[in-house]
């Protein structure tokens, strides 16, 4: 991607904070299940998602394999990873970076799945495989600019993958599969129309980003938009050290988060807000639990308190409230936080 | 690849396990399907089992699966190493004495799920195709999921399922709480989490293939076997699917529960789990058992229908030495319903009738399913390549749009005969196919409403409202977009852009301005244009204005013309947009002018009267023209 280009440093991101701990939870804990951006134009939405390419974590992964399999986690494997196990093969480790994946609105379901290497079929005469940006997003962010706008079988297969954490691919002669787990970042403006409730609740997390109100934080803003765009190097050289804090924080609550366990208060408070929301399915609770322990983990905290649930509650909640579609959809925090206060009387 | 969650580590869900186990055991039933609401962990529920099956394994068919993968097609490679012509196999003949699973059936195309369905119903594939014709004998057992809000099945689609469960809400805090606590202590480590399960799984597969081994042992008593076909016929299930159905799942209940002989329970469970998604008609409000439930009609069985209890029936049930475990089992089996079936249901249930079984139905029955209007969306083969490519076909003029795959297979035969020139297939152009591309059609639903000062303006919203929320959710499960622009004073303002968002709408339509002058003309004129140009503008869509006025145009837009003949050379010039009009009329009181009917008439518009309809029917009349047109 964009890796000789210098990208807009996270740390520069003036306000937005909502967004900017949804981005984090998500790389700490990948499982939380992605994070949707919502709000209009020119609120930093984009420069976030690709500002969160600079601190990525760095992973251990099977050298010479398409799909970046995971080294450390056997069960994950690929199919041609599992076949040089079978032939007596050591695989060997190599470091990535994760990266950022950007799915572009006119991709190709071809291009999107995977395909039949057709060069390699005319000339070999060989079916062959060849990987699509599902195959890339293994164990990385993948991007939806405008993912409402995204085309219905595409979203299709988005959510089949993510759903399975596995690719299958039986088209044009090829029989596939192929593990595709990846981070999904989806940013909207959702005056061009919604996402399907079915990919909404596949998002763990969905904030709503509205332009900065504060004149002097707004000037901030564009002083040093223009600074970056002036000399992108030593904009981001003067950043560099607080880049280095966000890494630093995200690879103490990736240690921290795996410590923590959910307590039986926490897993019951999470439970009783999706009765009392009445949201479908279990998902919401489950992201909840999550990400109250990473916020807390990200604060450097090996217990879950109540701001955690709230901020957790906060982002993980709005988007998967409706019930139906025209019942109306305010967010009754109120009520939320009434159920939380109940739980975790202050001491 | 991933580690499947354990099949006995899932919470609730009873009847969806005991569903499946069914369809392990005997394999005669024909397919499965899971219905739920997104997160309720159909697609676990369904990959769960490969564990507890014993040899077989999960095949997944894809959402965009191509037909020759489906069904088979010519082997490429073998065409082109060996000349030879050798048919490769599809997914639908791999699956053979194995599991295919479909997640979402009701997203996937029709004809493969006509394709699939008719294989698991027949057993063979039959392929007449690229000069190679064949027939490959198939038994699989198939696995579908679906979530209604993404729209329903055709009555004849779901009838091809044997069995069909709906997954409930779980509303119990407790069940829920475990749910959440198994789920992470299985992603934090899932081998270690399934390895706890490993002795539960095992007994289980233990106890699905002693059962398989059993069922054939299995009979069903002669007067249960009436009481299956007068449930049928009670019920108006047409076709002698549901029957056998019913037959095949409780003999598999009776196998698992280690018995030779089927029980009055097992077609009481057999039946919810069969018949239910073959009713045609909703459950009537109060599943009342009819007067007319012949106590002598049951008087005559031999068998009595094992315990009656209430009074009106007490055929032979005392001397049935089943009967209390029966008892125990039905009330274990109440218990873990998490809706909770009502004490006084006992009574209902102790008949031992073909309406006691109904009545059981009615009480769990979750919703109407088999209407005639299918939620599928349209579907159209689009000429353009952004659709999903789905067949091939000898190409027409531009060759643009080449199905590779499809021009090797035509290619393949004739290889041994053709010079290669380094290449290791030689192709020509009376080889090459063409992608057929489908995509989904988008309808544009735009309502124009009359919000100028007149008498029934209010009256004119209040059933706007309701018509666009009742289309709208017609139209999220089609993808439709439904938008609302209203003209008064000087102009005419897009309040809701063509939308597919129920959110955005229900925002919009709290407030809706009233008021002023009526710029008829101006209105038709800018809803028009805005729906043939920028994202609207795209040809195969079909749009649609639903125009509500008294047709009183007062003000016009160009000044010095008459606003009536304005309006009627507007309607003219928008006629040749190709959009479609509904013109409903609001005029009120007398006496009338019919201004509105004559727009319609300019318009070549369908005619209502607001009058006439509320907003539900309004909704309705719209909907009937939209689609029943389609």
């Amino acid at each position: 991607m964009t890796d000789e280009k210098p990208v807009y440093p996270f740390s520069a991101i003036v306000g937005q904070e909502d967004m900017k701990d949804a981005l984090l939870a998500n790389i700490v804990y990948p499982s939380i299940g992605g994070v949707l951006i919502r709000g209009e134009k020119g609120t930093a939405k984009s420069t976030a998602v690709r500002a969160v390419a600079d601190l990525l974590p760095r992973r251990r992964v099977v050298g010479g394999c398409a799909f970046q399999c995971d080294f450390l986690d056997a069960r994950t494997l690929c199919t041609s990873c599992r076949e040089r196990i079978a032939r007596g093969e050591v695989l060997e480790p190599v470091t990535a970076t994760m990266r950022v994946v950007e799915l572009p609105l006119s991709a190709t379901e071809d291009r999107v799945a995977g395909t039949l290497d057709i060069e390699h079929a005319i000339t070999k005469g060989r079916k062959k495989f060849e990987p699509g940006v599902l195959a890339l997003a293994n164990g990385n962010i993948l991007y939806v600019d405008e993912v409402n706008l995204l085309d219905d079988h595409i979203v299709d297969l988005l959510l089949d993958a993510a759903a399975m954490g596995t690719n299958y691919v039986e088209r044009e002669g090829i029989s596939y599969s192929h593990p595709s787990r990846f981070m999904l970042v989806g940013t909207m403006n959702p005056e061009e129309g919604d996402l399907r409730p079915q990919l909404l609740d596949r998002f763990g997390l969905a904030v709503d980003v509205e332009g900065e109100k504060d004149a002097g934080r707004r000037a901030e803003i564009i002083k040093r938009r223009l600074a970056f765009e002036r000399d992108p190097a030593g904009f981001c050289q003067q950043y560099e050290i607080r880049q280095e804090e966000i890494r630093q924080r995200i690879e103490r609550a990736k240690d921290l988060v795996v410590k923590i366990e959910p307590d039986e208060n926490l897993l019951r408070t999470a439970v009783k807000i999706s009765l009392v929301l009445g949201v479908d399915g279990h998902r919401s609770d489950l992201t909840l639990v999550k990400s109250a322990i990473v916020f807390a983990a990200l604060e450097g905290r090996s217990s879950v308190e109540e701001k955690d649930i709230i901020t957790a509650a906060r982002l993980s909640l709005p988007h998967r409230m409706r019930k139906g579609p025209f019942e109306e959809s305010q967010m009754e925090f109120e009520k939320i936080r009434s159920v939380i206060a109940e739980s975790y009387i202050s001491p | 690849m991933n580690v499947p969650y354990p099949f006995p580590a899932i919470s609730g869900h009873e009847n969806a396990k005991k569903a499946l186990m069914c369809v392990l055991v005997n394999e005669d039933i024909n397919g499965i399907l899971i219905v739920g609401d997104r997160g309720t962990a159909k697609t676990t529920l369904v990959r769960s089992i490969e564990a507890i099956s014993g040899q077989k394994e999960i095949r997944t068919i894809p959402q965009n699966v191509t037909e020759d993968r489906l069904l088979g097609s010519i082997d490429i490679e073998t065409a082109v190493s060996e000349g030879g012509v050798r048919m490769s196999p599809g997914i639908l003949a791999e699956g053979n004495r194995q599991i295919l699973f479909v997640d979402d059936i009701n997203l996937l195309r029709e004809e493969a799920v006509h394709s699939i369905l008719t294989t698991s119903d027949t057993r063979r594939i039959v392929i007449e195709r690229e000069g190679f014709s064949g027939r490959i004998e198939t038994k699989f057992i198939l696995a579908a999921t679906m979530d209604p809000a993404e729209g329903e099945l055709p009555y004849c689609v779901l009838d091809r399922f044997d069995l069909c469960v709906w997954l409930d809400r779980i509303e119990n805090e407790e069940l829920r709480t475990e749910i959440v606590r198994n789920r992470l202590l299985f992603e934090h480590a899932p081998e270690e989490f399934s390895a706890g399960y490993e002795h539960r799984v095992a007994s289980l597969r233990e106890k699905i293939t002693k059962a398989q081994e059993r069922l054939q042992y299995v009979s069903i008593p002669d007067g249960h076997l009436d009481l299956i076909s007068d449930l049928c016929m009670e019920l108006g299930i047409s076709g002698q699917r549901g029957d056998l159905a019913v037959a095949r799942t409780a003999k598999a209940l009776a196998a698992l529960d280690e018995r030779d002989s089927v029980v009055f329970d097992d077609i009481k469970l057999a039946a919810l789990l069969a018949l239910e998604h073959r009713r045609r008609e909703a459950p009537p409000q109060n599943p009342a058992v009819p007067p007319r439930s012949g106590t002598d009609e049951r008087g005559d069985r031999p068998h009595g229908d094992a315990h009656a209890n209430t009074g009106a029936d007490n055929g032979g049930n005392q001397t049935d030495p089943q009967q209390p475990q029966q008892n125990g089992a039905m009330e274990s089996f109440a218990d873990t319903d998490p809706a909770g079936t009502p004490r006084d249901a006992e009574s209902v249930f102790g008949i031992g009738s073909t309406f006691e079984v109904i009545g059981y139905l009615n009480e769990k029955s979750k919703i109407a399913t088999g209407r005639q209007k299918s939620g599928r969306r349209n579907r159209l083969i689009c000429s353009d390549r952004s659709g999903r490519y789905i067949s091939y076909r000898l190409p027409g003029k531009n060759k643009t749009d080449i199905a590779f795959d499809a021009s090797l297979r035509a290619a393949a035969p004739y290889q041994q005969f053709r010079k290669n020139e380094n290449l290791a297939i030689s192709l020509k152009i009376s080889d090459l196919r063409e992608k057929v591309r489908e995509k989904k059609t988008a309808r544009t639903i735009l309502f124009l409403v009359d919000g100028s000062g007149s008498m029934g303006a209010r009256r004119r919203m209040v059933a706007v409202k309701g018509a666009i929320l009742s289309l709208l959710t017609d139209a999220y499960q089609k993808r439709d977009r439904v938008g609302l622009m209203v003209f008064r004073g000087k102009d005419a303002r897009l309040l809701l852009p063509p939308t597919k968002s129920t959110d955005v709408a229900v925002r919009l339509l709290r407030s809706l301005p009233t008021g002023g002058t009526t710029p008829l003309a101006k209105g038709i004129v800018e809803a028009a244009t805005m729906l043939t140009r920028g994202r609207y503008a795209t040809p195969e869509e079909n749009k649609t204005v639903v125009l509500l006025t008294d047709g009183r145009g007062n003000v016009s837009s160009g000044g010095h013309k008459d606003p009536s003949e304005e309006l009627s050379d507007t309607a003219k010039k928008v006629v040749a947009t190709g959009i479609r009009f509904v013109v409903v009329d609001t005029e009120e009181g007398h006496p009338r002018i019919g201004m509105a009917r004559k727009l319609a008439g300019d318009l070549e518009a369908t005619y209502f009267r607001l009058e006439d309809l509320d907003s539900r029917r309004l909704a309705d009349s719209v909907r009937g023209m939209l689609y029943g047109m389609g």
